[in-house]
């Protein structure tokens, strides 16, 4: 075959007849490999996933990430998806949270620095490191000081009280994604805290926001759990970060039966079986393997525990 | 026409053929008010391993059966003395002891265990069983008590089965669905959640001073082609809902009595408010 490379010595690109026997394979042809993977990955239409999120930081990261904070609890990693986020948005009393529950985090701090802190590595920019960028929704929630506080801070506020049809949640989705339009979507995550618990009305309302914006990466996290959407018809790839999720999982058809799911990696594996609600669901299942596949005739969610110990939840600021 | 008691009852009795040859269903959350010695309704509890709804103590009164399911007995033993802070915790814990605790039991305390043992209560390993939830144990053993009860009498309310893990959520949504002639009412501090068979015509009473006004509709499950509704702000003329379209949430109570029908099943949400609550009868 005729092998097009790099040549790290020569520093020049040549193509020589090379023998199928030797493969060397060099950086250039890394590269060559790796598109060629993409190509077939979309071609097969296989997602892949990752909760790199819930990892240490990277400046490097080839993800973006937006988070949108809804009205419920902290989770207690909220300070480390603060860190991977490019947008922060507070989603009307939302911002109640990151004003009262953020400082909690910090206890060895006072809550008024953590509030005002300043980006050291943004000081002279007057970049403020807990600021939302924006307060979105119906401000049925909000606190007025809060409110105030965070006005004065420079928070962009866009007030929808107007728009009773969409949640707050909703709300926010579609400002990123106006927002964010020249990004890559696959490179592109929205993380949702506060979507899970309180009013179940509320909640099914978040979960189907993933219905409606199949298209678009959101994942919705809690303390306990993340929750998100494998579009159907799909070839799924779940990279488990095992020191930091599961191995408590499940696969929920939420919105619709599905006549055929088959997965690999799980220790109750499904093989083009039926899940239905008021039939077999899968739930209390385990992470066996370190990469899960699933493919399924219709839109799963799928769920996965997080783990209590071992999570990082701040990186140390340079 | 005098309508003295003896026609009263056949009054009621003719309703009552009237409504089951319609498949009316009718829902009132009487388990929200004080404690009558005369309710008809007899209910079952099941405590699930969450935080204790503040009304606890009152769904204990209403309760003739009380199960907890695995490390709901721990909460049981940890929270209930909470709601009475004037009293002693062992008093407390002496008086509210469950019947049964059913489960896996890889949750419950051994202090717990051992406790409600010395009590009397009747402790059911089903830890070789991994196939099913530990809601959908109870839900067996108090279908398999209570064979002897008229259904339609009988209800059975299960705190704890809501927030914490999702797949847990779901599971518990999911007995809703595989025991649709059995009356579940999950309830958490907010809301409750219970399951409108399809092709009935509900009739939900509205206890306005406790329940509501938000509320919803949710084809979890199955789409719903046609559903109908009265009494909501938004009401429901035989439209479609569906994940992925409209489902209806945030809506609210106008009537004291909402009727819902639907080709598919559903499940109702109603908020519980923060106020208004009586936590518990006094005793006498």
């Amino acid at each position: 075959y005729i092998q097009r490379t790099y040549n790290l010595t020569k520093g020049v690109n040549f193509e020589e007849e090379k023998d199928t026997r030797y493969m060397d394979l060099n950086l250039g042809e890394n590269e060559i490999l790796k598109a060629r993977i993409k190509q077939l990955e979309l071609a097969m239409d296989v997602m892949v996933h990752s909760s790199s999120f819930l990892l240490p930081y990277n400046p490097a990261e080839e993800t973006r990430y937006a988070l949108v904070v809804l009205n419920q609890n902290l989770p207690r990693f909220t300070p480390l998806l603060w860190e991977h986020a490019t947008l922060r948005l507070c989603a009307d009393g939302g911002a109640n949270r990151i004003y009262d529950e953020l400082p909690l985090f910090f206890p060895h701090e006072d809550a008024s620095s953590i509030r005002n802190r300043l980006d050291c590595l943004y000081i002279e920019q007057n970049y403020f490191r807990y600021k939302p960028d924006v307060i979105k929704g119906d401000m049925d929630s909000i606190r007025r000081d809060v409110l105030d506080f965070y006005v004065s801070l420079g928070t962009q506020v866009i007030d929808e009280s107007h728009d009773q049809d969409t949640t707050d949640l909703d709300k926010c989705i579609l400002y990123i994604r106006d927002s964010a339009s020249n990004l890559e979507s696959s490179r592109f995550q929205i993380l949702a805290t506060g979507a899970l618990g309180g009013r179940f009305d509320h909640e099914a309302g978040n979960l189907n926001v993933l219905y409606r914006y199949p298209d678009t990466r959101i994942v919705l996290l809690s303390d306990d759990c993340l929750i998100q959407l494998l579009p159907k018809n799909h070839l799924h790839e779940l990279h488990i970060q095992s020191s930091l999720e599961g191995p408590h999982c499940g696969l929920i058809p939420i919105g619709t039966p599905s006549a055929k799911t088959t997965t690999s990696g799980l220790k109750w594996d499904l093989s083009n079986t039926e899940m239905r609600f008021g039939g077999l669901i899968s739930t209390s299942n385990l992470v066996k393997e370190e990469k899960i596949t699933v493919e399924s005739d219709s839109d799963l969610l799928w769920t996965i525990s997080i783990k209590k110990t071992g999570l990082p939840l701040e990186n140390n600021t340079p």
